[in-house]
């Protein structure tokens, strides 16, 4: 009686076990020739939106296509994929961000797509220079979305208010510190501060060298004083009035109404060009986009993949899912569904396609990456395994600083501490 | 053999009780016991779990500030929050004790906010109330103070904070509301005839008598304090910031488990969580019988 008891409460148990595994799973093509497809995506709900509506046009053209999507917030999109990743059930094709890509790449989660490129995803119209943004340790992981590129977006008629004609060609970080005390003169702040990552990155990409070495294992750069001469140019302009104080900034920080730019108490912002279009819809004024600082800007700048397709190891159907990704690059159709949304398309017949159905703002930001994309360097490797925390570590110390509570060479010191203690895992 | 057979006997119990059983197996008994196993390595969710000793502890006590300025942030919000939200709560109790009209319309009133309690909405309508344009800033401006930057300077962003878990006052304020009812009018009328005024008799009579209630709100509030999480990921966007002024415990403990999947790290600060919250407990508990008086102990 009581065996037979256990039997079924092991029977019960192994249902339940066998009914929990069987979710999610990607189902291999069934004998009707009909295939499941899993993607994942973050964004906002706009980006939910016409996702969904390209994702009906895929199915619209391939009826034996099924396709499931799960999307969430940037948050809780890694949340819900590191899980996925441990158990071997991630969905076929999944969105990376560039910050993500090494550890899933690394850890075997992803699929080199390098035997898919001219074959099921077409690259005839990519340039080499943002094809090759996808490459870790010699396998292409990722396929970009879109690409971004840096840039100073401000407002030209503001810029004539604090008695600036024009923002300085080739813009040195000397005229660009002159410029600030200028406007700091009539009130104004010249930018809203940066995001210490990637403008610190840039600014040792223009001295030839990277935040982090090439292995992943440390730091790039050997020399502190480097991080002395970049984040002490930003706290003098904050000292100046050039630049917003942080308790300033942080009670704005993420709410575009609020910033300054749009409430014209400042002249412009360091950012990606794709987050120039809401921008430009919230301030609904006239905005414009200037090249970066240097000297050696060429050097430093580059073409970022907003974000990437990777399809992952796990999918049994990894020929559909290259299939979708090409559909994503290549489809005109779709293509003005995106309307540039994940960063200007990286094909450069998508693009001309296109551009008669794109807003003013969105056509800046493409003539300006347009004018960008010739200047640009190769990217550095994308950030490895760890970097999460060793931006957060940047974040930290770039806050006390420009706090005041420490001294650029005591901010140096620390960070360097942290992020070597943090990346010293991946040796 | 009885034991055998008294199993056999309770075998429907058993089942009928075996949801709750797998439940707590499978929810929270192994995962404890995986997490404390996990709080010994080094475990990023991808490779599989290193065991690296006591490393993780030794580098949480010695080697990491930031865990130290999320324990001070967190003992800050619990010793300034809960008795501040107690005496709030004790206070509304007995003004909403008096029998004046439409009580019952107050008591809900006044009990909503913790019903959606450390809910994402209302974090996000606090964010709202102290942001640049918000309520509390056109009020300080009015009367000539401010506008402060609430989520901007590290001291005022954990005053906003512990405003928020004060407004949340209305569970404790229920219980001590049933407490109130229960302490017999006599009593007041008698200590009256002797003299005693309002004051003597909150001291002497209210007090005493709510002491065991006091007791109860103050350890559950304590324990519901310590693991705060929800506003203090809303309000400060998850970064726990300005300078760490708002990194409450359990917060760096998700941002280390999820952002940085540290996860071994994570399930020891989790540990240590449990430990420190238990010593407070018992704590409370030892120094109780100095100020908690049972009256079926004859005022022991």
């Amino acid at each position: 009686m009581v065996k037979k008891a256990i039997f079924l409460m092991m029977a019960a148990l192994l249902v339940f076990t066998a009914a929990c595994s069987s979710g999610g799973g990607s189902e291999q093509g069934s004998s009707d020739g009909s295939v499941t497809l899993r993607i994942a995506w973050w964004g906002s709900d706009t980006r939910h939106e016409y996702t969904q509506k390209v994702i009906d046009l895929y199915k619209s053209k391939n009826p034996n296509v099924k396709i499931d999507v799960e999307y969430a917030s940037f948050d809780d999109y890694w949340k819900k994929l590191a899980p996925q990743a441990a158990a071997n059930q991630l969905p076929d094709i999944v969105q990376m961000d560039i910050s993500y890509i090494s550890q899933y790449a690394q850890n075997g989660q992803l699929e080199d797509l390098a035997p898919y490129l001219g074959n099921q995803i077409k690259v005839d119209d990519v340039s080499e220079n943002v094809i090759s943004t996808g490459v870790i340790n010699g396998k292409q992981y990722g396929v970009p979305a879109g690409v971004n590129v840096l840039g100073f977006q401000y407002d030209p008629a503001l810029l004539k208010k604090a008695g600036v004609d024009a923002i300085p060609d080739n813009m040195t970080w000397e005229s660009y510190e002159a410029l600030g005390k200028q406007t700091a003169e009539k009130g104004l702040y010249l930018d809203g501060g940066v995001a210490p990552d990637i403008f610190f990155h840039y600014f040792l990409r223009t001295k030839g060298l990277s935040l982090y070495n090439a292995e992943g294992t440390g730091l790039g750069y050997d020399d502190d004083q480097l991080f002395v001469e970049f984040f002490g140019l930003m706290r003098r302009m904050i000292e100046q009035g050039a630049a917003p104080t942080p308790d300033v900034a942080n009670q704005t920080k993420g709410i575009i109404e609020e910033s300054d730019l749009v409430k014209e108490k400042g002249i412009g912002v360091w950012q990606w060009s794709n987050q120039f279009v809401a921008l430009q819809q919230v301030a609904n004024r006239p905005l414009a986009i200037a090249p970066m600082p240097g000297p050696d800007m060429e050097k430093g700048l580059y073409m970022q993949p907003s974000m990437y397709w990777g399809v992952t190891s796990n999918s049994k159907v990894k020929e559909e899912a290259a299939k979708f990704i090409d559909f994503w690059v290549n489809d005109v159709e779709a293509n003005k569904l995106i309307k540039g949304e994940r960063g200007v398309p990286i094909s450069g017949a998508i693009k001309e396609a296109i551009a008669p159905e794109l807003s003013d703002a969105t056509k800046q930001v493409f003539e300006f990456v347009a004018a960008m994309e010739p200047k640009a360097s190769p990217m550095s490797p994308p950030p490895p395994v760890g970097s999460p925390e060793v931006i957060s570590a940047l974040a930290d110390v770039v806050e006390e600083l420009n706090f005041g509570k420490i001294t650029p060479e005591q901010a140096a010191e620390t960070f360097r501490k942290n992020a070597e203690s943090v990346l010293a895992n991946n040796k | 053999m009885r034991q055998y057979s008294s199993l056999r006997r309770n075998l429907t119990g058993y089942a009928f009780i075996s949801p709750f059983i797998i439940g707590f197996l499978g929810f929270t008994l192994i995962p404890m016991f995986v997490s404390l196993y996990m709080s010994f390595t080094s475990y990023n969710l991808f490779t599989s779990p290193r065991w690296i000793g006591l490393d993780n502890y030794t580098k949480m006590f010695f080697d990491d500030p930031k865990y130290w300025n999320s324990v001070k942030v967190t003992f800050l919000y619990v010793f300034i929050g809960v008795p501040l939200r107690l005496i709030f709560a004790l206070f509304v109790a007995m003004v909403l004790n008096t029998g004046s009209r439409m009580i019952g319309t107050y008591r809900t009133l006044y009990y909503l906010p913790s019903i959606i309690g450390g809910s994402v909405a209302v974090s996000i309508m606090w964010r709202n109330l102290f942001s640049n344009e918000g309520v509390i800033n056109s009020a300080l401006t009015a009367i000539g103070i401010g506008p402060i930057s609430w989520f901007g300077d590290p001291n005022a962003s954990l005053v906003m904070l512990i405003s928020l878990s004060v407004w949340q006052f209305g569970s404790s304020m229920l219980i001590f509301l049933a407490g109130l009812k229960n302490i017999s009018p006599e009593m007041y009328e008698a200590a009256g005839v002797d003299g005693a005024n309002p004051v003597r008799k909150f001291f002497s009579i209210t007090l005493p008598l709510l002491s065991p209630i006091v007791l109860f709100n103050m350890i559950m509030q304590t324990i519901g304090a310590f693991m705060t999480f929800v506003p203090a990921y809303i309000i400060s966007k998850g970064e726990g910031g300005p300078m760490d002024g708002t990194m409450l415990y359990s917060l760096y403990l998700f941002r280390q488990a999820f952002m940085f999947n540290n996860m071994g790290y994570a399930s020891a600060m989790a540990w240590i969580m449990l430990i420190m919250i238990g010593m407070l407990t018992v704590a409370v508990f030892l120094t109780s019988k100095y100020w908690v008086f049972y009256e079926s102990e004859g005022g022991k």
